[in-house]
């Protein structure tokens, strides 16, 4: 039966011919050693199976439920996992984890563990370490990444069952952070000898630069043109600031000496930390603000006249504070849980009848519009103005982790790339100390510390994606699985509150588990960046954009290879109109604006009643600046108007089955344009395979073969045979399904309705706790 | 539009097109560049220029076209004339500010255009899109006149000048609504006059008996009948009729009797496989007392026996059900079939609301979007004006016909009152979800001559061409809702549609020009009698001589690829492309079409050397070991060049 579905769907032989076999033989290895396979191969070092129940049944979206699967359910200290007895067909499209399979959920992912007695009509949020009175019929989880997945007890054992919704909620809720499987399972690999050498050496691993050492700081001064700013290490160990990197970078006219002495007024000595230099040298440079008044007038003007020195022609400096123009974590919390209640919570068609409202109402959309548009308006400070710009926020360690990312998004192309955008996320919150474990929650002790900032980030990144589709290396696949990593804990990027907090835990876990001390004395917990940990280089490819004009690229013109990227003087040609003004902005900028006052003065009275827009000079700016064409590679800058701002699909709707469109959503064009792509590049292949060492010798050169290179294009072209075919598992979520996920349809009009409408259950946790 | 070129912009420096990415081909590029290819010839780029359907000029002709800022005077088309010019007339920009210049008025446009600004401004439209004109303000001002416009593509325009002292002379505008309301003036609609000639005529675009024939009508259940050949069966019907085999002419009299205007059903569609069908029809006259009409009852049971694989038949009704029922009562006995009288068939409401209903909506729409958008409670601003709830309805309505035929193989009867309104909508939508022909740019210029014009949509009467009175009850925009549906469409299937988004603007924008002859007139035989494919142009005339500026370059002929849209407002956006359009500030996106035609040249590019190497080796090799020269082309490798 199972071949017979593959019969059927041929095109899966050219997409995935080497998994086809391997899984045809894991297939019959599951049938026969069902239970011992699942034993053996699941686990990974360090993972031990907690607890376990059988005869469990997971509800997939169907009206009568007949399309459910049986199967086991297991707690380790990782995941839940759901084995089911009998394979379904497997989902195509389903973006395949190393570490995870399809039905599994990571502990750290859970956000709420609830039970519920059908019959008795209870319910109870698990915690850690509580009672249950009654015996669970259902159990339903809700997930970090949006998913709910729900199982039924009805034909499992009743004490069992409890005991592993017990087991559940107990590991997702650990005392510690070193219970985080994490650790474990890197301590484990770091002992394995086959790992251990790659742990060690560090150098053939990250392409990201993780800003740990001073070189990578020097390297971004180099790249930046900061001439008049150094590294400065007297936060070497820690020895000043508990929240700051190791490294930071100040104004060169600053001695250490003077920094310690400035370290003292600012909350956690945070010293202004410099973020990015413009090529006309104005410094975007990042504070916390200052408690003591007093010391503020001392020292600030300092610090200001250092950064003014650090400018080549020692403008000013502009301060903004973001806490008076931007959403607090609270605000941000709130609107995102509003948000998902609309998108994937409230049943899909009840919330239909008022979405748009609902969607205003969340003022999610209005808080990501808030902060791109408050990084446009310091783009045209330092773009248009030259002039420096310190931003501020109270400890500077969320509002301006976002914003500064986004300036930097916005003015320098090398961020658009996937690596830079990478070392981006590294620099301006892994290393600046962004709060990852009191926002994740991952301990879930303080609620009120929760926040999903970085998603809200990641959001406004899709903006300018959604916007601006040729400008960036990445997929908005990448960003989802960016942010769906902040939930598996095999990663050390987004676990620690700083870089300090970091190096104390590996080192302290090093110590109790004796592992013995290598050339640095704690465990090595890769980043994120490591993508081959959770992805095979295959699915890694969805991550590359078809589309990316990357500015080293070559382009071909009448046979010719030109360089891609056009010189300034090429593209300022080409604009009409005077060139400088294109780089400096003010180009007649104050020149039209006295000419438009003074037109303005000649109207006639009754004529001024018509509704002039009065524009700031930033507003005009992105105003010229839209009417012109672009560079890909230059400025780029978000479109403001409110109906420019949409939801981010991919990642809110991606597992509610009603709003999935079958053959459908903008991965069709993507599809077409990775196989164009994808051609483009055996083309160029061959091209470089005729010009290879000696063309002349080789009389008949074979084109390239195409499937002995890792392809960069996940799709790949189609033979001349074959006619085009649409991929059936194309569908708007691609490449996540929605299959497996609760569908409200098939809850619609039954006892658990009820449930998960008046509960409301990500929001308030502790009156329902009460009602048991 | 997924370009700029319509924009309102002041002091704004706007190439007409966008030149985005800086690897484009320029030069080998055939990328139409969106609309630009003869924009870019004859306008400079320092002219912003609202859009103009002026550009309709075939291309050959505008090469020797001097620039456009060079010159105070628009670009005249064929049989254009001046009709008057003023000087010193001020435009108040809504988003700009007030700009003075010089208008001038044709026959077919109102042209204006400020020199002070660099680079100029430029405001060109034609004088149909204007639904009201009139003169504002008061004696007291100061000897200024002003007058405000109320255009049908979501715009108002206001200008004033001074005041005449000649009072003898007319104003300018008193000029401009003498040409802007022909039919009310006594006056020639323009596409009368116009007589451009282009290499296709697309009058010959559709012909009644080849789609039918492409559908494999007639077959073994369906017959074409000639029974309506001069209209005298129903005058608002096409003459050529495709019906069940065996009813006879007679009794097909009898059922036109039994249904409004005589609108009997009839075939839309065909399923190529399951032989399941769409047809379409007008309400039965069933009346307050219920009646009955045996011949009717036969003809819907023979639509039924036509399709072997379902013993059911669903008539949808696009009406509320409460709208239905008053049919009975308030106007002329309409109503719905009853599920006693016709067995084995189920009736559905759609719940579409009616015209009026749906021209308040678009008025709500315009005052949210034009001129300014505000920046708070965007969203609830918009839902207050429930166009995409109304959007909505419509597709989910299409979507439940489509799936009844491909999903359930059962034929389908759609009607709602007079069946030319909401009828249209509904089976030209699901025609086009079903059937992959009606998403090529031919097929859809079918399907619009098929199920709207021959069909008896009422352009006329729905856009009132040419006519200044604006308040007319019978004005609605059912015809730019359909076009939003398909819009809807192109975004959830990106590849699945032949034409671009610029394709769907331009069929709306000479929706209301009046430069070609297509929308014209109610029905075909009102066009047949006025002689309109003789006297006038038509648009596919225009548009399929530049095919390349309405094509989509992600297009893909998947076979038999049905299209299930997601009918939720998650999906649903609004087109602000064509409503919001004349915004400076909604810059249209980057197009993906643009980079895909740029990495389509790049490759034809590599193409192209990889062959050059190839022979280049061969011929080499050849000469190396002359004994073995076989054929030079031996060992070129086949390339790709599919897509």
């Amino acid at each position: 039966h199972r071949l017979s579905i593959f019969d059927r769907q041929p095109f899966r032989l050219y997409i995935f011919p080497k998994y086809y076999y391997i899984f045809v033989i894991a297939n019959k290895l599951c049938k026969v050693f069902f239970f011992f396979y699942c034993m053996q191969h699941v686990l990974f070092p360090g993972e031990i199976v907690v607890n376990e129940v059988n005869f469990v049944r997971k509800c997939i979206n169907n009206e009568n439920g007949h399309d459910d699967l049986w199967g086991k359910l297991i707690c380790t200290n990782f995941k839940v996992s759901f084995i089911p007895q009998e394979d379904p067909p497997k989902q195509n499209a389903h973006l395949s984890h190393l570490l995870l399979a399809e039905h599994d959920v990571a502990l750290t992912c859970l956000d709420q563990v609830v039970t519920v007695n059908d019959a008795k009509g209870k319910k109870k949020v698990l915690g850690s370490n509580q009672k249950l009175k009654f015996n669970p019929t259902e159990l339903i989880l809700y997930c970090k990444d949006l998913r709910i997945i729900r199982f039924c007890f009805d034909e499992a054992g009743p004490e069992s069952a409890k005991k592993v919704c017990l087991a559940i909620a107990h590991y997702a809720h650990p005392a510690d952070l070193h219970l985080l499987f994490g650790f474990e399972y890197q301590g484990r690999r770091y002992h394995e000898p086959a790992n251990r050498g790659e742990g060690l050496s560090q150098a053939k691993l990250p392409q990201t630069p993780v800003y740990d050492c001073p070189s990578d700081w020097d390297r971004e001064i180099k790249r930046t043109g900061a001439t008049e700013w150094r590294v400065c290490s007297i936060n070497e160990r820690y020895n000043v600031s508990q929240s700051l990197p190791e490294y930071i970078v100040v104004p060169a006219s600053l001695a250490d000496q003077d920094l310690r002495q400035f370290a003292n007024c600012y909350s956690d000595n945070r010293i202004p930390l410099w973020c990015w230099n413009h090529p006309n040298g104005s410094a975007l440079v990042r504070m916390c603000n200052v408690a003591d008044p007093i010391a503020q007038k001392k020292f600030e003007q300092r610090i200001f006249n250092a950064i003014t020195k650090s400018h080549p022609t020692c403008s000013e400096v502009i301060k903004l504070d973001l806490e008076k123009s931007l959403p607090n974590i609270l605000d941000i919390q709130s609107a995102f849980c509003k948000f998902r209640q609309s998108c994937v919570i409230d049943p899909f068609e009840e919330s239909e009848e008022r979405w748009f409202s609902c969607i205003e109402n969340s003022r999610w959309l209005e808080y990501v519009r808030a902060f791109l548009k408050q990084s446009a308006e310091i783009v045209f400070l330092m773009e248009v103005k030259s002039v420096s710009v310190v931003i501020t926020e109270e400890e500077d360690r969320d509002l301006n982790c976002a914003v500064s990312s986004l300036v930097q998004l916005m003015l320098d192309p090398h961020y658009r790339s996937l690596s830079g955008f990478q070392s981006l996320v590294q620099k301006e919150w892994v290393m600046a100390g962004h709060r990852f474990l009191d926002r994740c929650n991952h301990l879930k002790r303080n609620d009120k510390e929760e926040c999903p900032l970085f998603l809200l980030f990641l959001d406004c990144v899709w903006q300018m994606i959604n916007q601006y589709p040729a400008a960036f290396e990445f997929t908005e696949t990448y960003l989802t699985v960016l942010s769906d990593s902040m939930w598996i804990p095999v990663h050390g990027t987004f676990l620690f509150n700083s870089c300090l907090q970091r190096t104390q835990h590996l080192t302290e876990f090093a110590k109790t588990k004796a592992i013995p001390p290598g050339e640095d004395q704690s465990v090595y917990f890769p980043p994120v960046w490591e993508w081959s940990q959770q992805f095979s280089a295959k699915e890694q490819t969805l991550f590359n954009n078809p589309m990316y004009v990357g500015k080293s690229v070559a382009r071909v013109q009448n046979g010719e290879v030109k360089t891609f990227k056009r010189t300034k003087k090429a593209y300022s040609a080409s604009v009409k109109g005077s060139p400088a003004s294109v780089v400096n902005g003010l180009r007649d900028g104050e020149g039209t604006l006295s000419r438009r006052v003074s037109f303005m003065s000649e109207l006639k009275p009754e004529f001024s009643s018509v509704k002039d827009v009065v524009e700031s000079p930033s507003e005009r700016f992105f105003r010229d600046w839209f009417s012109r064409p672009f560079d890909q590679q230059g400025l780029l800058l978000p479109l403001l108007l409110p109906s420019h701002i949409a939801v981010w699909k991919l990642f809110f709707l991606r597992w509610v089955p009603e709003a999935c469109i079958p053959k459908g959503g903008t991965v069709t064009a993507y599809h077409k344009l990775c196989q164009l792509v994808d051609e483009i590049e055996m083309l160029q292949c061959q091209l470089k395979h005729y010009k290879g060492p000696s063309p002349c010798i080789t009389p008949e050169p074979s084109p390239c073969k195409p499937h002995s290179v890792q392809r960069r294009m996940y799709f790949n072209a189609c033979s001349a045979d074959e006619s085009p075919s649409l991929p059936d598992f194309l569908t708007s979520s691609f490449p996540f399904t929605p299959v497996g996920n609760l569908c409200r349809r098939s809850t619609l009009g039954t006892p658990i309705t009820k449930f998960l409408n008046g509960a409301k259950i990500w929001l308030s946790t502790e009156t329902l706790n009460d009602t048991v | 539009m997924e370009k700029s070129g319509s924009i309102d912009s002041l002091g704004s420096k706007r190439s007409s097109s966008r030149q985005p990415s800086v690897d484009s081909l320029s030069s080998s590029s055939t990328s139409r560049s969106d609309r630009s290819a003869q924009i870019k010839a004859h306008s400079s780029e320092s002219t912003s220029t609202e859009f103009s359907p002026e550009r309709v000029k075939p291309k050959a002709a505008a090469k020797h076209i001097p620039r456009e800022s060079d010159k105070q005077e628009p670009q005249l088309l064929p049989n254009e004339t001046v009709q008057d010019v003023a000087k010193d007339v001020t435009y108040f920009c809504p988003f700009g500010g007030a700009l003075r210049g010089t208008v001038i008025v044709t026959n077919y446009r109102l042209f204006f255009k400020c020199m002070d600004r660099e680079p100029a401004f430029v405001l060109d439209l034609p004088l149909a899109v204007l639904s009201r004109v009139e003169k504002i303000g008061n004696a007291s001002t100061r000897g200024d006149v002003s007058y405000g416009m109320v255009c049908k593509d979501m715009r108002n325009l206001r200008f004033a000048h001074k005041h005449m002292d000649d009072t003898l002379r007319k104003s300018i505008f008193e000029v401009l609504m003498k040409f802007a309301f022909p039919v009310s003036n006594g006056l020639q609609i323009f596409a009368l006059q116009y007589g451009q000639v282009f290499p296709e005529n697309g009058w010959k675009v559709y012909d009644a008996l080849t789609e039918y024939k492409r559908q494999g009508i007639p077959n073994e259940s369906w017959r074409i009948t000639k029974v309506n050949d001069h209209y005298e069966l129903c005058d608002t019907y096409p003459s050529t009729l495709a019906v069940p085999v065996n009813i006879p002419d007679e009794e097909i009299r009898r059922v036109a009797a039994f249904r409004a205007k005589g609108r009997i059903p009839v075939l839309s569609w065909i399923h190529p496989e399951s032989q399941a069908t769409i047809t379409r029809c007008s309400q039965p006259m069933v009346g307050v007392n219920g009646k009955r009409s045996k011949e009717d009852e036969k003809y819907l049971q023979s639509i039924m026996d036509a399709n072997a694989q379902s013993h059911k038949l669903f008539i949808f009704d696009a009406r509320p059900s409460v709208n239905a029922a008053a049919n009975k009562v308030y106007l002329k006995g309409g109503g719905y079939e009853s599920e006693d009288a016709y067995q084995n068939a189920e009736l559905v409401f759609l719940d579409i609301h009616n015209i009026h209903v749906m021209r308040e909506s678009l008025r709500k729409l315009k005052d949210v979007v034009y001129p300014n958008i505000e920046d708070s409670h965007w969203l609830s601003n918009l839902e207050s004006t429930h166009w995409l709830e109304h959007i909505k309805l419509i597709m989910a309505g299409a979507l439940r016909i489509a799936d009844k035929v491909e999903s359930g193989k059962t034929s389908v009867v759609v009607h709602c009152s007079d069946g030319w309104d909401r009828t249209c909508q509904l089976t030209s939508l699901a025609m086009l979800m079903l059937d992959g022909y009606y998403r090529t740019i031919r097929g859809f210029e079918v399907l619009l001559e098929k199920e709207w014009l021959s069909f008896g949509h009422r352009f006329q009467t729905r856009i009132g061409h040419g006519d200044k009175n604006h308040t007319d009850a019978d004005r609605s925009p059912v015809f730019i809702q359909f076009i939003d549906c398909v819009w809807q469409l192109t975004r959830q299937f990106p590849a699945a549609f032949e034409f671009n988004e610029y394709f769907l603007v331009t069929i709306l924008d000479h929706l209301y020009s009046c430069l070609f002859g297509t929308f014209l007139c109610n029905s075909e035989q009102h066009r047949m009698k006025e002689d309109i494919p003789k006297k006038t142009v038509s648009l596919w005339s225009y548009v399929n001589s530049q095919v390349e500026d309405f094509t989509n370059p992600l297009y893909v002929n998947y076979s038999n690829h049905v299209l299930f849209p997601v009918v939720s407002l998650r999906h649903l956006e609004l087109w602000v492309g064509y409503y919001i359009r004349w915004n400076p500030r909604m810059r249209p996106q980057e197009p993906v079409h643009q980079r895909y035609k740029e990495l389509l040249a790049k490759r034809a590019e590599l193409q192209r050397r990889v062959e050059e190497l190839q022979r280049e080796v061969t011929n080499r090799s050849a000469s190396s070991s002359s004994e073995r020269a076989g054929s030079p082309t031996r060992s070129i490798t086949p390339v790709q060049t599919f897509i």
